[in-house]
């Protein structure tokens, strides 16, 4: 009798929370007034944040120029590919009609440029980039060897498609007065690109370092020669290689090229009045169709311009506010009736 | 016939170490889903094609396969171990045995045998009752010998268990059905992205691929777009996720563990709790419309009470051969206990029912050998010689013994269903017949179970004769039955009717307030059972299916097998209850089918015995109540429990939240994925249809089993949206899922899944950030989508989750964790050191995630992606109030679930 007692306590099932579905929980269940008043809150929010970025977007200098078809004749000369040796400057003027106070940054715009491209994003090797074997080309197709069959250094499509104009500001202080505008290209490039994503391989000379390799077909010169008065831009810490190889998001976009350096005149930034772009237009945008352009901007709490943004958060915010105007007309109209109802 | 007959070593198990790998790995690749997947794999590994990593596909097809492994492990090493043979066995001990067996193949018949036995030159019939079946228990005596007939898989255990159907819920179907939408959607995406990869290719692609020196061959931009498809059907194959099965079958799991643990449903008298035999029928327990059930023993207690008889008309004369007729006429074993008690083994709780009354009116049934019954009558022992034995069939409706009883006189004794032994009576009883007919309506009008009782005196001569031609009919083997049957047949006529018994059947604890709750759930119950109309009807009254404000009582005879089929069912679906009397096994399964066929609703067996066996298997879900009548129902039964009353609570709470839950966690499921997968086909318009993926590899391969995967099963298995107090108070909070109307709403969320992409992109679009770097880049874009999509579906799983148990906010809190320490790992510098190549993000987390930019982002993307959702929700809640919301009103006013 005893053992049969057992028996019929050990087939009780155990009576833990768990087992009974009975774990203390909280159930979300939100009022109506607490969903209007969320969304009244969130409306609120959102259209105080679009305002808010609208203003700081506005706030905001920016300039942009297109170069593609101002300098038609450099144009012309980089569609055949022949003439990659011949140089070519195009100078564009423009007036700055406000200052651009503060910190201005400039930036060299694409367009049409797909970066995006599954193959092309591929087309690197990180194991070379950083240093630890220059001949490691695995990924790079088709860019792996040179016709010689020289391993590529960089290798990869990423690296041979390097954007290569050189952007000069002056400022036009008077007709016969043209004064370069100081820019500096450190800190273009991100800390940890610049210092653990990208190194040069460790040999005490760098083109010693780089032999037995080939430059990329498109490029004029070696990496190794990118600049050799600063051995800290050189090779592959280059900075403006580094922003190169971050690949953009889209197939338009901007990336920086130079920050302006607020010395003299320009400690308080850009002042208003005349300039002008010397390029140096080595880049041939017109054989995939595309667009290059030059941007000056200033900058804001968030960041550079996020008009897109600003807007977006105040269309989410008014609609928002609009739905929580009709969620409580339907649910005070419906409230009556239901009370009614139960009387 | 020649058979290779097994040994008795029984595999019940499937596998065994060596061959688990090879069989199991082969078992799951015949599934469809799997198979999908490996053929995916192997499309990733054409270079031309590969648009993904291998890991991506591999590791969760590893992950699932290994989960899937483990689980039929577990199940194949639980799987149980019985007790092995058939036996032969009879009274008599065979020393020396050189006899020969003749028998029949091996069958699943349980109540049949037929073989004949030559030994000694003389021949022996054999038949069920002188077989011991395997799982059988051997009482009254301490040993027997025997001979092993069949062993091992042969025996008639065996051959029953492997018989069972496999039963898909129709969740299981609607599953199916949208996963294969959902491949032509895949296809359409992928043709779509196809085209335009050909357009692209020929429009722009072809001048920047020169651009960038990439003339290797000249390519067709046809071609290009072929291989395009097939990339990004690579891609975007996550809107099947490779979890979702495996995610469905572990819910089912954790639903069936809550139904055996479930206190409420434990019955202790007999201490038996509630089982859930099968694990994968859960959520169809919360669309049951249609309930059949046997009666007795399930609607009633099947504890016989001997209430009322009918004794030769009332007149008491032959009142000790009516009592004697009930001690001898049965198939009960005694026993005595250690208390020197009579104990009776009964098969039938009718039988006793008779006998105890009989012993409780002097005439003792003392004990029985095979050829003899010994009774005590009225205070002196008599012992009958027992000379055939005509058993108990459900066509027959008859028993009847043959006995010499000590004067020497042969005496038929018969008992049986009331029609059938009215027929076989002697011309001389008619007045007799009508005067125990109109006593039978009486008691079956109480909802009492009748029988008849009758006798008739043998003549020796006639017997032998008799007996002589039964024994030839017993060694032939063919047509046994039939010839049996016959002679059965022609003994047992003219008979002497004494009377008629009647036994009552208590209905279970709680059985009314449990029809009555299942018909306020809209379920309508079918009474099905072998009694006679007034019994049937009484008990109907009793359970209150049947109320007195009722005129129409429709009751089904014989018009299973007629054209009147459609009619009848019309009908009978128009009445609220449904009553079948005088129903034989068959029939009980025929109603079921007929059900199932032409109404196409979820249907609901519900049974004791092993008549109801058939019944059982055919409707979609099978319960078994573990009760009087041995076990078969069970055996036959997808769950089982001891009470009736426990249906309600399986169905109103445990179906009800499996059903609830399944679908929240489809709809979610399915919506994950479409927001995860979409935002791949929208950047393929701005990456020249490359096939392109938009996050980080790791992300891809993660996504579905590491951080979306735990909250979404804790929602699935814990979920409630009403309390079990609320779904047993108000069961009409179970006609939505009748309806079907849960699994619905998933196309609505997909259209939210849209901001996941545009918000980023419009953003993205002139960029840069607060140092004035340059933010819009491919890596900072994966990260800003893949972080939104993390915290979207999670506040949408937080939304949808109405039940937050400690076990939700671990695994929602912590999915989001593990997301961000995840992905400062994977872009950390110390990983990108080891493995530069696996682990190109480096710095992108800490560069992304400081910009104020990328939040108000990931904010406005999260705000855009849920909120049309709730507002949604809420107009429905306000514009039409299901009673779940109201439920939830009245507690708490709820307005968001999901």
């Amino acid at each position: 009798m005893k053992r049969k007692c057992q028996d019929y306590e050990s087939r009780l099932p155990d009576n833990t929370a768990m087992k009974q579905q009975q774990l203390p929980a909280f159930r979300l269940q939100l009022s109506a007034n607490e969903i209007l008043s969320g969304f009244f809150a969130i409306g609120l929010f959102c259209l105080g944040m679009g305002i808010i970025l609208l203003l700081s977007a506005k706030s905001i200098r920016e300039v942009e120029i297109n170069y593609t078809a101002k300098c038609a004749t450099c144009a012309k000369l980089r569609e055949d590919a022949t003439n990659f040796d011949k140089e070519c400057n195009c100078s564009i003027s423009f007036y700055l009609p406000q200052k651009m106070e503060g910190n201005v940054y400039l930036y060299y715009k694409l367009y049409g440029f797909y970066q995006n491209l599954y193959r092309y994003i591929l087309s690197r090797s990180n194991i070379q980039l950083v240093g630890t074997d220059v001949k490691d080309v695995r990924n790079c197709a088709p860019f792996k060897t040179s016709d010689n069959g020289l391993p590529i250094a960089p290798c990869g499509a990423i690296a041979n498609s390097m954007f290569n104009d050189t952007i000069v500001l002056l400022y036009n202080f008077n007709s016969s007065t043209h004064i370069r505008v100081p820019m500096v290209r450190t800190e273009t490039a991100w800390w940890t690109d610049k210092y653990v994503k990208f190194q040069n391989p460790t040999f005490q000379n760098l083109s010693s370092a780089f032999a037995g390799t080939a430059k990329p077909p498109n490029w004029p010169k070696p990496v190794y020669e990118l600049d050799e008065k600063d051995p800290g831009n050189n090779g592959f810490v280059n900075d403006d290689f580094i922003v190169w190889m971050r690949t953009a998001a889209f197939p338009n976009f901007k990336k920086l090229y130079r920050r302006l350096h607020r010395i003299g005149n320009f400690t308080e930034g850009l002042p208003a009045g005349s300039y002008s772009f010397i390029i140096n237009y080595n880049f041939p945008v017109g054989r995939f169709q595309g667009q290059k352009a030059v941007v000056l901007s200033t900058l804001t709490w968030s960041g550079g311009s996020s008009l897109f943004l600003a807007l977006a958060y105040l269309v989410t915010g008014a609609v928002t506010l609009l739905a929580s105007f009709s969620m409580m007309a339907v649910h005070l109209k419906l409230k009556e009736r239901k009370t009614f109802f139960l009387q | 016939m020649l058979f290779l007959f097994q040994d008795n070593r029984i595999h019940t198990s499937k596998y065994s170490i060596l061959t688990f790998l090879p069989i199991n790995l082969f078992e799951q690749f015949q599934r469809v889903a799997n198979a999908y997947f490996l053929f995916l794999l192997i499309l990733q590994l054409i270079p031309e094609i590969s648009s993904l990593t291998w890991f991506t596909t591999i590791v969760p097809l590893v992950l699932v396969v290994t989960m899937t492994a483990v689980k039929d492990a577990t199940d194949d090493y639980h799987s149980t171990h019985l007790p092995p043979s058939n036996i032969l066995y009879h009274g008599v001990c065979f020393l020396y045995f050189t006899g020969i067996v003749v028998c029949e193949a091996p069958n699943n018949k349980l109540d049949k045998f037929t073989g004949v036995l030559s030994w000694n030159g003389s021949k022996h019939s054999l038949n069920n009752e002188k077989i011991i079946l395997r799982g059988c228990v051997l009482r009254n005596t301490s040993w027997c010998f025997g001979m092993v007939i069949f062993a091992g898989p042969d025996t008639k255990l065996m051959q029953n268990s492997g018989k069972t159907k496999f039963k898909r819920t129709s969740i299981d179907r609607l599953m199916n059905t949208l996963v294969l939408w959902i491949f032509g959607f895949l296809i359409c995406l992928g043709t779509i992205l196809a085209i335009g990869n050909s357009i692209w290719e020929n429009q722009v692609g072809d001048q920047f691929r020169t651009f960038l020196f990439w003339n290797e061959r000249e390519k067709n931009s046809v071609f290009s777009g072929f291989l395009t498809f097939w990339s990004y059907i690579i891609i975007l194959n996550t809107v099947v996720p490779i979890s979702l099965y495996v995610s469905v079958e572990v819910i089912r799991l954790g639903h069936s563990y809550f139904i055996n643990w479930d206190r409420k449903m434990y019955y202790s008298r007999k201490a038996t709790p509630a089982e859930a035999r099968t694990t994968t029928l859960n959520e169809e327990l919360g669309q049951i419309e249609y309930v059949f059930s046997d009666k007795t023993g399930t609607l009633t207690q099947n504890i016989m009470t001997f209430k009322k008889c009918s004794i030769n008309g009332r007149i008491y004369g032959k009142r000790n051969l009516f009592f004697l007729l009930l001690a001898l006429c049965h198939t009960v074993m005694s026993e005595e206990n250690s208390a020197g008690e009579l104990i009776y083994q009964v098969q039938s709780p009718d039988e006793g029912a008779l006998v105890t009354a009989a012993k409780n009116l002097g005439f003792i049934f003392k004990s029985r050998t095979p050829e003899t019954i010994t009774i005590e009558e009225l205070g002196t022992l008599v012992t009958y010689q027992l000379l055939a034995f005509l058993d108990f069939n459900n066509f027959r409706k008859r028993m009847s013994v043959i006995v010499r009883n000590p004067e020497g006189q042969i005496k038929l004794y018969s008992k049986g269903a009331d029609t059938i032994l009215f027929e076989r009576l002697h011309p001389s009883n008619e007045d007799l017949l009508t005067l125990t007919s109109d006593h039978l309506s009486e008691f079956a009008g109480e909802g009492l179970r009748t029988l008849a009782i009758a006798y008739r005196d043998l003549d020796d001569k006639y017997f032998r004769e008799w007996h002589k031609m039964l024994e030839d009919a017993n060694t032939t083997t063919d047509e046994r039955d039939e010839r049996i049957a016959g002679l059965y047949e022609e003994i047992e006529r003219d008979l002497m009717l004494l009377g008629a018994t009647a036994v009552e059947d208590k209905l279970q604890d709680g059985v009314i307030e449990t029809v009555t709750s299942l018909s306020l759930a809209n379920i309508k119950i079918w009474v099905l059972t072998g009694d006679k109309q007034e019994t049937a009807i009484n008990i109907g009254y009793a359970c209150n299916m049947l109320t007195d404000d009722m005129n129409d009582v429709f009751i089904i005879a014989h018009a299973l097998e007629s054209d009147v089929k459609n009619d009848l069912l019309e009908l009978a679906c128009m009445c609220k209850t449904v009553v079948c009397c005088r129903v034989t096994p068959l029939q009980k399964a025929q109603v079921v089918e007929l059900v199932k066929k032409y109404r196409n609703a979820v249907t609901l067996a519900i049974g004791d015995g092993a008549n109801d066996v058939s019944m059982i298997k055919s409707a979609h879900i099978g319960v078994g109540i573990s009760g009087q009548e041995g076990l078969q129902a069970v055996l036959a039964s997808d769950y089982s429990f001891a009470q009736f009353r426990y249906l309600q609570r399986l169905l109103l709470v445990h179906g009800r939240w499996s059903y609830v839950r399944m679908c929240k966690f489809l709809c979610y499921f399915f919506y994950k994925n479409f927001a995860f997968t979409l935002v791949h086909f929208w950047f393929g318009f701005f990456c020249g249809f490359s096939a392109q993926t938009v996050y980080d590899q790791w992300f891809i391969t993660l996504f579905n089993i590491v951080y979306t995967s735990l909250p979404v099963l804790a929602m699935g298995i814990f979920d409630q949206d009403v309390s079990d107090q609320n779904s047993m108070d108000y069961p009409q909070l179970y006609k939505p899922g009748q309806l079907n109307l849960l699994f619905n709403k998933h196309e609505f969320f997909i259209c939210m899944a849209h901001a996941l992409f545009f918000i980023p992109y419009g953003a993205f679009h002139n960029m840069a950030g607060e140092d004035g770097r340059h933010t819009a880049d491919y890596q900072s874009f994966a990260v800003t989508t893949a972080t939104s999509l993390v915290i979207v579906v999670s506040v949408q799983i937080a939304l949808d989750t109405s039940y937050w148990t400690v076990i939700n906010h671990v695994f929602i809190w912590g999915s989001i964790a593990t997301y961000f320490s995840i992905l400062f790992t994977m872009h950390s510098n110390g990983i990108f050191g080891i493995f530069p190549n696996q682990f190109p993000f480096v710095g992108n987390a800490r560069h992304s995630l400081t910009q104020k930019c990328i939040w108000l982002v990931i904010l406005l993307t999260t705000v855009a992606s849920v909120m049309p959702v709730v507002a949604f929700r809420f107009l429905k809640v306000d514009l039409f109030p299901t009673l779940s919301d109201q439920v939830c009103c009245c507690s708490a006013d709820g307005y968001l679930r999901g």
